[in-house]
Order: structure tokens, then C-alpha cells, then sequence
């Protein structure tokens, strides 16, 4: 099922619904650097909030987005990893290093607001 | 820690008719003892009072037997069960009724608290009561007396091996209830400021400990909606690589969640052997005390605390 992407200003909510294939996952990031170059965007938010899984292709396909949009001049903030994802993901060893996360949506708001190269008009 | 099925069945549901049968075959109890029980039945039945009289005389020369002795209802209790156990020990029936009687008893002496130690020396003069008086009974061939009596004394043997366990059961149990409420108690997270918590980590941090507490405190983040966490390990008396990585995994699943934690309390002792060890907390932002964690996690979410006039008044 492929992820909608939604816009708010100058952020793209990219809102998972549902466990992600491997090919649902690279289209999302194709899709994100794509939008994130056309809409002018500044942020983007992953909402994981409905995953009770992660594994090392998502959490590296989300690291691969952090990177290319932070490239194409937008911040990536994961929310909504859930308690037992999130240990989980310790466990496995596994890492999102160099990417933002926040409790949630409204906290991921937040963040973007807070990083300097923000600009005000949001 | 698995949860693993005790070896020993706790309760009497956990009995399995098969179970009894190889209990009973462990003490080798054969036809022909139960052929010899039936034949000194009233040696035991027709002195009920005297055996067990024996074996409460025995718990009462003792001071340690006072939880029972000194307890009129449960020593009521006990001695009624005691006069069941001596009549049903020569019915030459060893089902599960008798097994369930042999639960009751074991339930009151652990009730009493009374040792297993004392126990034993008062059921081996309960049956030196009733020995004397199976061997009276073959003056001329004293080896009769014995054989009759070593039947019986299978049956007995049968009986502690469930009384003691039932006894065990029920520490065990108890056991178990206390270390579960000690692991409750352990781990508080508690919130200081909208967003900031605290999390004082007290006594041995093993892995069973270090998975509840990530699990509380990630639950707490998201309850109390925190950006902050302290994580206070002044009360952990050692750090080995297998507890700092503990730590670090704790942090970085709090990241996950959107918090940042800081660690204080690393004692001098605590960071020299971690710098041995080689672990690496370099991703961990650590602080020396808890004043010191609070200043920094006030200064990241922006409060501000000023000293003003007070009011203190000594009580």
C-alpha cells in the first residue's frame, strides 16, 4: 500500500497506515525527493505511529531519506515510534543515526520550528 | 529469566495420576506391603492419641516449633490432620485424595513457619511411636515386626517427600511474590517538570531489570510526553560492559521516542572502569550529579529557576 504524502505549509507528513513492503518503502523515498524539490519544502515528517514493526530495510530506507532530503534542503523527523519498536530496534542492533525523531506529530511540528535554518513564515 | 515449569507440581491439580504412581514406585511400595499395612492397621488405628501425642511432644520441646505450638488454632488444625494422615497412611489408599490431604498439612506447618529440620525430628518420633508398637506385637520374631514396620515406614517416606515439597511450594511462592514487588518497586520514573522526568536507578541493573526499565520509561515518555530524561545511576554500585551497554541501549530507545536522557551519577570508581572496560559512552551525554543533570535539562527546555526571597520557617 503506498504511503500518502500530505503538505502543511512548507512540510510534507508522509502518514504510514499500514506494515510497509520493501517496494512501498523505496517508492516513498522517491516519492519524498521528489515533492520535497517541487513543493519548495522545508521539512518532512514520517509518521510511524501505526508500524508495530521495523526492521533494518526500514530503518535504513529512513536514514536514505533523512539523507537525500537533507541534501535537497529539508529535515526529516520520524514520530510515533512506538515503546516496543523502539526497543526493539536496540536490540536488533539496529540505529537511526542522522535522523530527527519526536514523540509525535504535534512534537515533530515543534522541532522543525526549533531548527535554525527554519524559515518563520510556516 | 524463562519462566520454566517447576520440577516439583505446586499444587494438587498439577498432580497427575501418573505422577503418584512413580512416586509410589520410588519408595518401592509393592503388594506386600500393602499386604503387611493392612495387618498392623490397628497398631496404628487403636493408638491414634499416643502417636500423635509423640510427635507434638517433640515439636514442643523446641522453641523453634512456637509458630505452630504456640498458635492454638493452627495446632488444632495441624493435629486434626495428623490423626486424618495416620488413619488414611494404613488404608492402604494412595490416590489423590491422600495426596491432597498431604498438601493441606505441609500449607499449615509452612502457615507456622515451622522448619523442615524440626519437622523431620518430629515425624521420625512419630514413628518410633508407632514402631514400638508394630514390634511389640511380634515378640517372638523380631524381623516380622521389622518388615512390617519398614512397609509402613515406605508409606511415610512417600508422605515427606510431599509434605516437604508442598512446604517449598509455598516458600517459593512467596519467594517469587516478593521479588516481583521488589522489581516493581525498583524502577519509579518520575516527572519534575512538564517534560522532563527522572529516572533513579538503585541496587543491581541485570538484563531481565534493564529490559522493564527501558520499557517503563519509554512507556513513561509517552504518557508524560517528555523531551527530557535524567537517568540517575548515583545507587548503582558497578557498571561492567554488560550493564553500560544496557544503558546505552535505554538511551538510544528513548532517542527513538524523541527524548534526550542524560546520564549522572557516574561515580569516580564507575568511570575509571568503564574507561578500562573501553566502552564507549561517547553518545551518551553524561553529567556528574543529579543537581547538575536538573540544570542542564532545565537550561535544554528553556526554564529558568530564580532564587527569590523565600519563606522558610523552621518547623
Amino acid at each position: 500500500m503506498p504511503v500518502p504524502i500530505l503538505k502543511q505549509g512548507q512540510v510534507l507528513i508522509a502518514s504510514i497506515q499500514a506494515a510497509l513492503t520493501d517496494q512501498d518503502l523505496l517508492q516513498l523515498q522517491d516519492e519524498l525527493a521528489e515533492k520535497v524539490g517541487r513543493f519548495r519544502s522545508r521539512g518532512v515528517i514520517i509518521d510511524v505511529t501505526a508500524l508495530d514493526v521495523m526492521d533494518s530495510f526500514a530503518t535504513r530506507t529512513l536514514r536514505g531519506i533523512a539523507a537525500t532530503t537533507r541534501l535537497r534542503g529539508a529535515k526529516t523527523v520520524v514520530v510515533g515510534v512506538q515503546p516496543d519498536v523502539a526497543i526493539a530496534i536496540v536490540q536488533l542492533g539496529l540505529t537511526l543515526h542522522g535522523v530527527a525523531t519526536a514523540l509525535d506529530l504535534e512534537e515533530g511540528f515543534e522541532l522543525l520550528k526549533q531548527s535554525a535554518t527554519w524559515n518563520r513564515s510556516l | 529469566m524463562p519462566e520454566q515449569r517447576p520440577a516439583v507440581p505446586f499444587r494438587i491439580t498439577e498432580f497427575a495420576p501418573s505422577d503418584i504412581e512413580r512416586r509410589l514406585e520410588f519408595v518401592n511400595l509393592g503388594p506386600d506391603d500393602r499386604e503387611h499395612i493392612v495387618a498392623v492397621k490397628p497398631d496404628v488405628v487403636d493408638h491414634l492419641d499416643e502417636h500423635v501425642a509423640a510427635f507434638f511432644e517433640h515439636l514442643n520441646k523446641f522453641e523453634e516449633s512456637r509458630g505452630l505450638t504456640g498458635r492454638p488454632e493452627l495446632l488444632e488444625e495441624a493435629r486434626r490432620l495428623k490423626r486424618e494422615h495416620l488413619v488414611a497412611m494404613v488404608s492402604g489408599d494412595y490416590g489423590r485424595d491422600y495426596i491432597e490431604q498431604r498438601f493441606q498439612l505441609g500449607q499449615v506447618y509452612s502457615r507456622a513457619a515451622l522448619e523442615v529440620s524440626i519437622f523431620m525430628g518430629a515425624f521420625h518420633a512419630l514413628m518410633s511411636s508407632i514402631g514400638r508398637r508394630i514390634v511389640s506385637r511380634f515378640p517372638a520374631k523380631p524381623i516380622d515386626g521389622f518388615e512390617h514396620f519398614t512397609s509402613i515406614k515406605k508409606v511415610a517416606f512417600f508422605d515427606i517427600a510431599i509434605i516437604v515439597d508442598a512446604m517449598m511450594a509455598d516458600r517459593e511462592q512467596t519467594i517469587r511474590q516478593q521479588e516481583e514487588a521488589i522489581r516493581e518497586l525498583s524502577t519509579p520514573t518520575l516527572q519534575v517538570r512538564d517534560g522532563l522526568l527522572i529516572l533513579p536507578i538503585i541496587g543491581l541493573l541485570d538484563t531481565q531489570r534493564a529490559k522493564q526499565l527501558t520499557d517503563s520509561l519509554l512507556h513513561a515518555i509517552r504518557v508524560h510526553r517528555a523531551r527530557v530524561v535524567v537517568m540517575d545511576i548515583t545507587g548503582v554500585a558497578t557498571v561492567d560492559s554488560k550493564v553500560a551497554n544496557h544503558l546505552i541501549q535505554t538511551v538510544e530507545a528513548a532517542a527513538l521516542m524523541g527524548a534526550s536522557v542524560i546520564v549522572t551519577g557516574v561515580s569516580a570508581e564507575v568511570a575509571q572502569s568503564l574507561v578500562t572496560l573501553g566502552v564507549d559512552l561517547g553518545r551518551i551525554r553524561t553529567l556528574g550529579d543529579l543537581q547538575g543533570g536538573l540544570e542542564e535539562a532545565e537550561r535544554i527546555l528553556g526554564y529558568s529557576v530564580v532564587r527569590g526571597a523565600g519563606s522558610f520557617e523552621p518547623a
